[in-house]
């Protein structure tokens, strides 16, 4: 429970706001990977496209994954988050096993235990994670080093491409395809393999449905449990434009009544977005929660006219995140979808100096 | 009672807190209510419907407890014939697509701790588990109690040990105060989500030891609230009363007279039937002393006397279930129809359909008519973020059933067509895919669910699907419409892949593209220009009935597609011609029209403030009528007096003429509709593009502001960059100048009349009035502005004929918010603020700035001989930013109002 009272990291957030990388799917575009790419040779004989399961590239493509940690490492960032955002069995599953629905079948609990069960799903999820978190490690250490200034890696579990709060089914509101103890299943592996390839931190993101992250930080409690290893957790949810989960609809501090329990080391919002119309949402959970804030917003919203997918430049990003940090609003900030290396150094560089939220102050004043 | 006596928060306690889909924080002094009807052991009928498996009448019980107050729902399936763990599962899941529902928190109430488990499975928010004890021991009182933590739940804790329940106050105290111990001091439980229930014991019994029962629950709160710190106490008040059971009139003076009490000790939260409560101050003297003496154990002989006197009430017991009278029902079913879409309510669709279905004559008109327009109201709430997905699944869901209701009348009108030999389309058919590469369907399934409740037949091939497979697929189903989604920005590449290939293999299906990252924009540019079908992007879950709907109907489609295709053709031309080029806001602001500012061009009015002008006479207006707009309402153009001699529209023109004017007799002759207005000149000078209006002439305290846009256009020579602020002396000026605001109606009354005349169905009377009236609202206008010009002075000497004055060869303008130089319609709101203009006529605002009743008009007076009218055309991010600031009013909201004016699209670049 205490962990993250001693954590070095939560020292630094009372001391300046931390950097946190950019993002890595819409990075990966730019290096113009094909499909070959991705499946290298060992998925060379896949059926179905890879090219956009990311994650899998930590396996394929280690240097290009790498050449991303490291510039964003060299772009200022603090912590850098494993490319694992879809490293579970249940997301995994989407790119190697035939959708029922294509012959006229369903996705439902039976489905999804046949996933669970499938040894190949599972092994090939942990190695990502593990591979994923060694390949931040070493240049997290290797850039810490050389420049005397510690870095981190946090794990990160994205959230999933399934609901536990939505029904598929027209006729029957109560039908869910898929169990909160699946979910969790599928969690609690992925939190074991981010620990052991050696993880800093655990993050819980992008979180668009509060069940499915409340699965995830339940297997995260069950492994420390068992496990007797703990790390701080930080949360981050998406939300839209009434500061509502976007699936499952939860408001901003319904969200953090729920997840308070945990003791995260910080709860914040990414994704969706972008920065101007997430500020009153920031606004609120900083005055809500006792703990370390995290921003990391969309490059804007998408724009699939742009040339980039998102509107923002690195200019914007910095002065929107600049504008927050002004409002002591943030603690950890950053950027999500569309954001480059430039982006986040740009954020680097407004945020030097600036003055991190004092939360500690605020749980006083509240007391 | 007043808020001293509640003592459950003090300053120094923290509060509850818990959520469902919205937060919940205990108030200091408020009783936290706890909805029990959807208890199985309370309730026999909920218990019933359970059995049954009618879930839907079950989660219709939970509505009606959030309704009615609930703040928290407990939520119990404990009964030997219910399989716990299946149906509290199932019941949450249910109740989590509810979204009135699943606003508040749940209380996971079992003694089977696999129920609690699996009921803790399905709550997204944090709720409270009811209960844990150190019944079986401290070891599984500490596992379940971390269990409780690690999903992060509140927790009911019963004063239990191994010994059994605790019925005194020092056995109460001594278990209670153990298992703080353990949960704060061992487990590092949050105090504050600790909620002791220390048994409430029924009275009265005739045991003597049962006496003392509610004292022992009232002592031990007041203990606990002083020694336990944040702890909460609550229990199940009903109890209390056992021995009363069959005497309501008794039980619920019981109730409250104990609540009273406890509250006032500090009593958090109580689970107890709200329709058995009476109101403390109201229980009669006697029966309130008599109650008091057996909860207090105030005489040896309380029970027999309030036995006996129990006796002579029997019977008396007041209805339990008042329903609270449901308001919306009294709307028309139109409106009727549409609250129950937007809110999500089932009870009365089928009635409700059923009439529409009367009242229009087929059921497809009901369908295509207010439910179609119902779920437009839908999407546009969703749009403004007022609702969120989960209500419109439910809106969806109450429009599967009314659709439900009307298939059959579909299928039998269907019948009676064939049998005439009439050829009949299928119910529409729509396939839908997330593209190959993609995975991520959960908004696509939302879209299925969606299209699927409004009675299409929806196959879903579900993620990762190649162009091959949709093709070939849609020509085996003969599918009416094609949609694709996709979420990452490589799907875009595959959306036009597919949409060449429908090309290609000469497809001639209408092709559906959406998901996070497509736009409307994109889809106009990128994929539309490969398929030569309609290719229409669908924004959200809530806009996809109306699109699949007009692309399916047979009298709309056309309309529909000729309406897209010109909306995308100027979609793509705005894309490939350069933006219209405008100067930076700062250079527009230095060519402001040129005006020599000169004492002897600012007129001063008769008056400065409010005046009001009600019951005006509707014959002097009459004079004042405009009558060409008329004829436009009825289709027809062409200018008044010259329309009534017109080769082929003039018989027509000449007899609505006559029937409007034997209809203003009528009006006139009888006051149906009254005319009322409000007017006012004001002290004012420009600051910038603001223009300040002050309070007296020593111009030092601001009244109002209004807010003007500048025109930004590049033109050509030295055509000024207008706005209205320019027409109105600058601050530094030192000048003293003067502007006028109004606002009129001539709608008093309308509402009724139109009634009466649909009433007798005389649609036509009814929408020849409505015109009328709005022709008077015009001329009320026209009128003001001529008795004001008289007030300013200067108009006295004009002399112009009432056709001059409809061509407005008059000095000054009255420009209204919502027209082409002051194009933002929440202007109105200052304008409505300055002349207080609802208390003073009636006249609202809605949400949307419309004016209500119909046929208002209003505007500002502008004085100055060189004011004229002028359309403001595109202005530019720099000025939106800056009338943003000036404003207050947030960009989102700034860019929605002034769309058509914006010379960008606001969702994309920002650099």
């Amino acid at each position: 429970m205490t962990t993250s009272n001693q954590h070095p990291l939560r020292k630094i957030l009372e001391t300046r706001i931390a950097i946190i990388d950019g993002a890595m799917g819409t990075t990966i575009r730019t290096y113009g990977m094909k499909e070959a790419d991705i499946r290298g040779d060992r998925f060379k004989d896949s059926t179905k496209d890879m090219l956009n399961n990311g994650d899998l590239f930590s396996l394929t493509q280690p240097d290009m994954i790498c050449d991303i940690h490291r510039r964003f490492l060299d772009a200022g960032a603090d912590i850098i988050e494993t490319n694992t955002f879809g490293a579970t069995s249940i997301t995994q599953s989407e790119f190697f096993v035939d959708d029922p629905r294509e012959h006229g079948g369903r996705k439902d609990p039976e489905f999804y235990q046949k996933i669970i069960d499938d040894p190949m799903l599972s092994d090939l999820a942990w190695e990502i994670n593990e591979k994923s978190a060694q390949q931040c490690r070493e240049w997290a250490d290797r850039v810490g080093s050389a420049t005397g200034r510690q870095r981190f890696v946090a794990g990160a579990i994205g959230p999933l491409t399934v609901s536990l709060s939505n029904s598929p089914d027209a006729d029957d509101a109560g039908f869910r395809v898929v169990t909160f103890d699946q979910v969790k299943t599928a969690y609690a592996q992925q939190v074991r393999a981010l620990i052991a390839g050696g993880s800093d931190l655990l993050l819980v993101e992008t979180i668009f449905d509060s069940l499915n992250a409340k699965a995830a930080l339940v297997a995260i409690r069950e492994v420390f449990d068992q496990d007797g290893k703990e790390l701080p957790v930080m949360i981050s949810a998406a939300v839209g434009r009434g500061g509502e989960t976007l699936i499952s609809a939860q408001t901003t501090e319904a969200f953090w009544n729920a997840v308070q329990h945990v003791k995260p080391l910080s709860v914040g919002l990414n994704c969706s977005l972008g920065p101007d119309l997430m500020y009153p949402f920031l606004e609120e959970l900083s005055e809500k929660a006792n703990v370390a804030i995290s921003c990391y917003p969309n490059a804007g919203l998408p724009n699939p006219l742009s040339e980039t997918g998102f509107d923002l430049g690195p200019a914007d990003m910095a002065r929107y995140l600049g504008d927050f940090a002004r409002g002591g609003l943030i603690n950890i900030a950053g950027g999500c979808c569309g954001n480059t290396p430039e982006h986040i150094a740009a954020i680097a560089k407004a945020l030097e100096g600036k003055a991190p939220r004092n939360w500690t102050r605020q749980i006083e004043a509240a007391a | 009672m007043s808020e001293n006596e509640r003592a459950n928060l003090t300053p120094e306690t923290k509060p509850l807190r818990l959520s469902g889909s919205q937060p919940f924080t205990q108030q200091s002094g408020v009783y936290i209510m706890i909805g029990e009807r959807t208890n199985v052991a309370g309730s026999p009928k909920f218990a019933k419907l359970v059995k049954e498996g009618k879930y839907e009448e079950a989660v219709s019980v939970a509505r009606q407890q959030v309704e009615n107050g609930a703040n928290v729902l407990d939520i119990c399936m404990d009964e030997g014939m219910i399989d716990g763990v299946a149906a509290m599962t199932r019941y949450l899941q249910l109740l989590a697509s509810e979204p009135e529902v699943a606003k508040v928190p749940f209380m996971v109430d079992s003694s089977k701790w696999e129920v609690i488990e699996a009921g803790l499975k399905c709550l997204q928010g944090k709720g409270i588990v009811n209960s844990i004890s150190l019944k079986e021991g401290e070891d599984k009182f500490r596992q379940n109690a971390a269990t409780v933590l690690k999903y992060g739940a509140a927790v009911v804790v019963m004063a239990f040990d191994e010994q059994g329940q605790a019925a005194t106050y020092e056995e109460k105290i001594r278990i209670c105060e153990r298992a703080y111990r353990i949960l704060v001091d061992e487990l590092g439980f949050p105090p504050e989500d600790i909620i002791f229930d220390p048994n409430i014991l029924t009275v009265a019994t005739g045991m003597e030891e049962h006496n003392n029962y509610a004292v022992d629950f009232i002592n031990a709160t007041r203990w606990i609230k002083a020694n336990l710190p944040h702890a909460k106490v609550s229990g199940g008040v009903s109890n209390i009363s056992f021995s009363f059971r069959g005497n309501n009139k008794v039980r619920e003076a019981m109730h409250s007279a104990f609540l009273y009490h406890a509250i006032a000790a500090g009593m958090d939260m109580g689970i107890v039937n709200a329709g058995m409560l009476e109101v403390y101050e109201e229980i009669e003297a006697e029966l309130k002393e008599l109650v008091e003496d057996v909860l207090l154990n105030r005489r040896p002989d309380a029970t027999e006397r309030l036995v006996d006197y129990g006796e002579t009430l029997k019977g008396v017991g007041k209805a339990v279930n008042e329903k609270k009278a449901e308001e919306w029902r009294n709307g028309t079913v139109e409106e009727r129809l549409s609250h129950a879409l937007v809110k999500g309510i089932d009870a009365y669709i089928e009635i409700d359909a059923e009439e529409a279905r009367v009242k229009l004559g087929r059921p497809l008109l009901v369908i295509e008519g207010p439910l179609m327009d119902g779920m437009g109201v839908v999407g546009d709430l969703f749009g403004a973020g007022k609702m969120f997905l989960p209500q419109v699944v439910k809106s969806a869901r109450v429009m599967k059933k009314a659709v439900a209701h009307l298939t059959p009348f579909m299928e039998a009108e269907k019948a009676a067509m064939e049998a005439s030999g009439q050829v009949v389309k299928a119910q529409g058919k729509i396939l839908l895919a997330t593209v190959k590469g993609d995975v991520h369907d959960i908004g696509k399934n939302i879209v299925g669910v969606v299209l699927a409740c409004n009675n299409y037949e929806v196959i879903d091939m579900g993620v990762m699907v190649s162009s091959e497979k949709i093709l070939e697929r849609a020509r085996a189903e003969k599918v009416d419409i094609i949609g694709l989604s996709g979420l990452i920005t490589p799907s875009l590449d595959e959306m036009v892949h597919v949409a060449r290939e429908m090309e290609r293999q000469g497809f001639k299906l209408p092709l559906l593209i959406g998901g996070a990252t497509t736009s409307r924009a994109h889809t106009a540019v990128k994929i539309a220009p490969h398929y030569s079908e309609p290719v229409v992007h669908v924004l959200d879950a809530s806009r996809a009935v109306p699109v699949t709907t007009s692309l399916l109907s047979e009298d709309g489609r056309e309309a529909f597609v000729v309406e897209h295709r010109a909306n995308f053709e100027a979609i793509r031309k705005a894309h490939s011609a350069p933006k219209q080029t405008l100067v930076p806001i700062a250079t527009a602001r230095t060519r402001r029209t040129p005006i020599e500012w000169r004492a002897e061009d600012l007129p001063v009015p008769e008056f400065t403030g409010v005046r009001v002008l009600d019951n005006f006479p509707l014959a002097t207006l009459r004079e004042f009528i405009d009558w060409s707009p008329f004829f436009h309402t009825w289709g027809m153009k062409g200018i008044y007096p010259r329309i009534l001699d017109h080769a082929e529209q003039g018989a027509q023109a000449r007899q609505i003429f006559t029937e409007a004017n034997a209809l203003l007799d009528l009006i006139i002759e009888k006051s149906l509709i009254t005319a009322r207005g409000v007017y006012g000149f004001f002290p004012a000078n420009a600051v910038g593009d603001d223009v300040e209006l002050y309070t007296d002439d020593t111009r030092k305290e601001v009244l109002e502001r209004f807010h003007f846009l500048r025109q930004q256009a590049n033109r050509e020579g030295s055509e000024p960059c207008r706005s209205l602020a320019d027409f109105i002396a600058p601050k530094e000026t030192g000048l003293q100048d003067y502007i006028g605001g109004f606002a009129v109606t001539s709608g008093i009354g309308l509402k009724e009349l139109c009634d009466r005349f649909r009433v007798e169905n005389d649609d036509y009377n009814a929408i020849m009035a409505e015109a009328v009236a709005d022709r008077l609202a015009e001329a009320f206008a026209e009128c003001l502005h001529k008795r004001v010009r008289d007030e300013w002075g200067y108009g006295r000497e004009e002399g112009l004929s009432p056709a001059d004055l409809i061509q407005e060869k008059y000095r000054g303008i009255r420009p209204a918010a919502g027209y082409p130089a002051c194009p933002d319609h929440t202007e109105k709101g200052p304008l409505w603020h300055l002349l207080d203009v609802q208390a003073k006529t009636g006249m609202l605002i809605t949400e949307s700035f419309a004016m209500w009743p119909g046929s208002s008009v209003s505007g500002l007076y502008f004085a100055h001989p060189n004011s004229r009218y002028f359309s403001l055309g595109k202005i530019g991010r720099d000025q939106v930013a800056d009338y943003h600031e000036r404003k207050g009013m947030s960009l989102v909201e700034v860019e929605r109002w002034l769309g058509q004016n914006l010379n960008y699209d606001p969702a994309e670049s920002t650099r």
